[in-house]
């Protein structure tokens, strides 16, 4: 936990502050300097446009880690609240919403993804929308599951015996009892989501170029592997340490909340 | 047991009904014009609206959506855009090529996962356990295709004992077998890191039952007390096993264009690309079958495992 908040801390500062500190933009071509190797000068080196690949990099992770985590929240909102509204309502509004979300989920995911982004074209806005659609049906089910466990328990029954209306049923006393395991499925969907757009953006399918992200920086770097390695080694370093930090901080919650599993993994 | 693959099966059909017209619906979505594509983008008005009723697309949706149903019940589904000939014969071309390639990964990673999950459980805390942590760690951390990479480095440009990318015209199995092990470790290396992990979860709980607890009192022998952990521990792996292998079939895409192979995965990056939306579709469908009839297999096998199953 304590690494994984750490690693994550210096993930967070290199993306936020990083651009800053390096003196090469993005996006600017340096036609003097293609290809070239590492130097004090260039970190990672240059791609064969001569734009700086440790600059894009930490640009690139700007873009991926902005995606992943909106879409993580994007994916949290409406799974859970489509979870609740099932568990609360039940009969045949639960039975429908079961139905459309098992459907979603015959769908391997990563098509499911490439398919709206397909349909809604690359870019930023529409890659958060693919992850967040691809994402819900699991957090509906993991929610529903929830819910309905929840709704037998004392408190929920004494709040609605009182006179607690379905909202705030579900809001102030349904939703808090498991809000811990929710935050641990959170941490892992954002890792999850990060790799995925990787692979979009390596596709040519996500982000469009010439905007940097971890996956078109390595799909840059997949073009090149031959001449100069390296280019691979710092998109893939930085955001194997982003997903490392958010699966460490998955385990910490989830150790935090269940004493009986400390120490196994 | 009857009743329970009955069951299984109707619930099956109205997925399968309620997914193929989710495809229906997505290729409505994506956005070309087929009859523009086939008459040429600077055909006149006139052409393309023949174009447009030679491909029956003036009707009105439900009627399409009929006639949908229809192609895709006598194994129609329709030409490509791009290549005017049926997507059936381009998926059979293609699916060699995947399929060897998912049947690899998928058995290197079921062989792998159950193996360092099954001895990492039975010897929690030992050198070898937390070797195999390490191992999924960072097998899970990081995109598969990034693998792809170091294997490539490392194999192919460094040490060249295997062949950079593409396939081999004609030659045997060997030759096949040459091309396809970089990309089928690269699969494997993510999906056997995962099928370790749940592996591993599972023997540990399973070793604390009361019957592992007695088999070990008595002074059983090793082999015993992994025979009562395994009994117990694999009827749950097989919905993962089974998960893992109807997910390959799209874990392929990404592998595929890393090694520039000429599979389905391929195909499907190129249709989106030429907004061939037949291909897309076809891949759609293909890829849709096979992780539904999986799932499907998930449960009749839990079931034939464990008569607990059966009742839900």
């Amino acid at each position: 936990m304590q690494w994984g908040l750490a690693l994550a801390t210096l993930v967070l500062f290199f993306t936020i502050v990083g651009p800053w500190l390096v003196p090469h933009d993005p996006l600017e071509p340096d036609y003097r300097a293609l290809y070239a190797a590492p130097s004090f000068m260039h970190l990672l080196g240059t791609d064969g446009l001569g734009r700086d690949v440790f600059a894009r990099t930490l640009a690139g992770g700007r873009v991926s880690l902005v995606i992943a985590l909106t879409a993580t929240c994007v994916t949290a909102l409406l799974g859970t609240l489509a979870g609740l509204v099932a568990a609360q309502l039940g009969g045949r509004w639960d039975a429908a919403l079961v139905r459309i979300f098992d459907a979603l989920l015959a769908f391997p995911g990563f098509l499911l993804v490439l398919l709206v982004v397909a349909a809604l074209g690359g870019g930023t806005v529409q890659t958060i929308l693919a992850l967040g659609v691809a994402g819900t049906p699991l957090y509906f089910r993991l929610v529903r599951g929830f819910a309905r466990t929840a709704r037998d328990l004392d408190h929920v029954q004494a709040a609605r015996a009182i006179g607690a209306g379905p909202l705030r049923t579900s809001l102030r006393h349904v939703l808090p009892t498991f809000l811990g395991p929710l935050t641990v499925q959170l941490a892992t969907t954002a890792a999850g989501f990060l790799l995925v757009e990787a692979s979009l953006s390596y596709l040519g399918l996500g982000v469009s170029l010439p905007t940097p992200t971890w996956g078109n920086v390595l799909q840059d770097a997949r073009a090149l592997l031959m001449r100069q390695p390296w280019a691979a080694l710092g998109p893939g370093l930085a955001l194997g340490m982003s997903t490392l930090s958010l699966q460490l901080i998955a385990d910490g919650i989830r150790d935090a909340l269940d004493p009986k599993r400390n120490g196994t993994w | 047991m009857v009743a329970f693959l009955a069951r299984s099966l109707a619930s099956l059909a109205v997925t399968f009904v309620m997914v193929m017209t989710l495809v229906f619906v997505a290729m409505e979505a994506l956005p070309g014009d087929a009859a523009m594509l086939r008459s040429g983008i600077d055909a006149s008005a006139a052409a393309t609206d023949a174009a447009r009723r030679e491909l029956g697309l003036d009707a009105p949706v439900i009627v399409r959506y009929a006639q949908w149903w229809g192609d895709l019940v006598r194994g129609d589904l329709g030409d490509s855009f791009r290549e005017r000939r049926p997507v059936t014969t381009i998926l059979v071309e293609r699916l060699p090529v995947t399929g060897a390639l998912a049947l690899a990964a998928f058995s290197l990673s079921v062989v792998l996962g159950l193996g360092l999950g099954f001895l990492a459980g039975m010897t929690p805390g030992s050198r070898f356990d937390r070797g195999v942590l390490g191992y999924t760690t960072i097998g899970l951390a990081l995109p598969e295709f990034w693998f792809g990479f170091v294997l490539l480095l490392v194999f192919a440009i460094a040490w060249p004992v295997l062949p950079l990318i593409g396939l081999p015209d004609g030659g045997g199995a060997g030759a096949w077998l040459r091309h396809l092990t970089l990309p089928a470790i690269t699969l494997a290396i993510p999906r056997a890191a995962q099928l370790a992990r749940l592996t591993r979860a599972t023997v540990l709980e399973h070793r604390q039952a009361d019957w592992v607890r007695t088999v070990r009192a008595k002074g059983g022998p090793a082999s015993l007390e992994f025979r009562h952990v395994a009994a117990n521990a694999s009827p749950g792996l097989f919905a993962p096993i089974a998960l893992e292998a109807g997910g390959l079939l799209t874990g392929t895409i990404v592998v595929e264009q890393v090694f520039g192979l000429p599979g389905v995965g391929a195909m499907l990056i190129g249709a989106i690309g030429a907004r061939d939306v037949p291909v897309v579709q076809g891949a759609t469908v293909l890829a849709v079958l096979v992780y539904v009839a999986m799932n499907l297999l998930a449960d009749v096998a839990l079931a034939a495992g464990d008569p607990r199953a059966r009742e839900a």
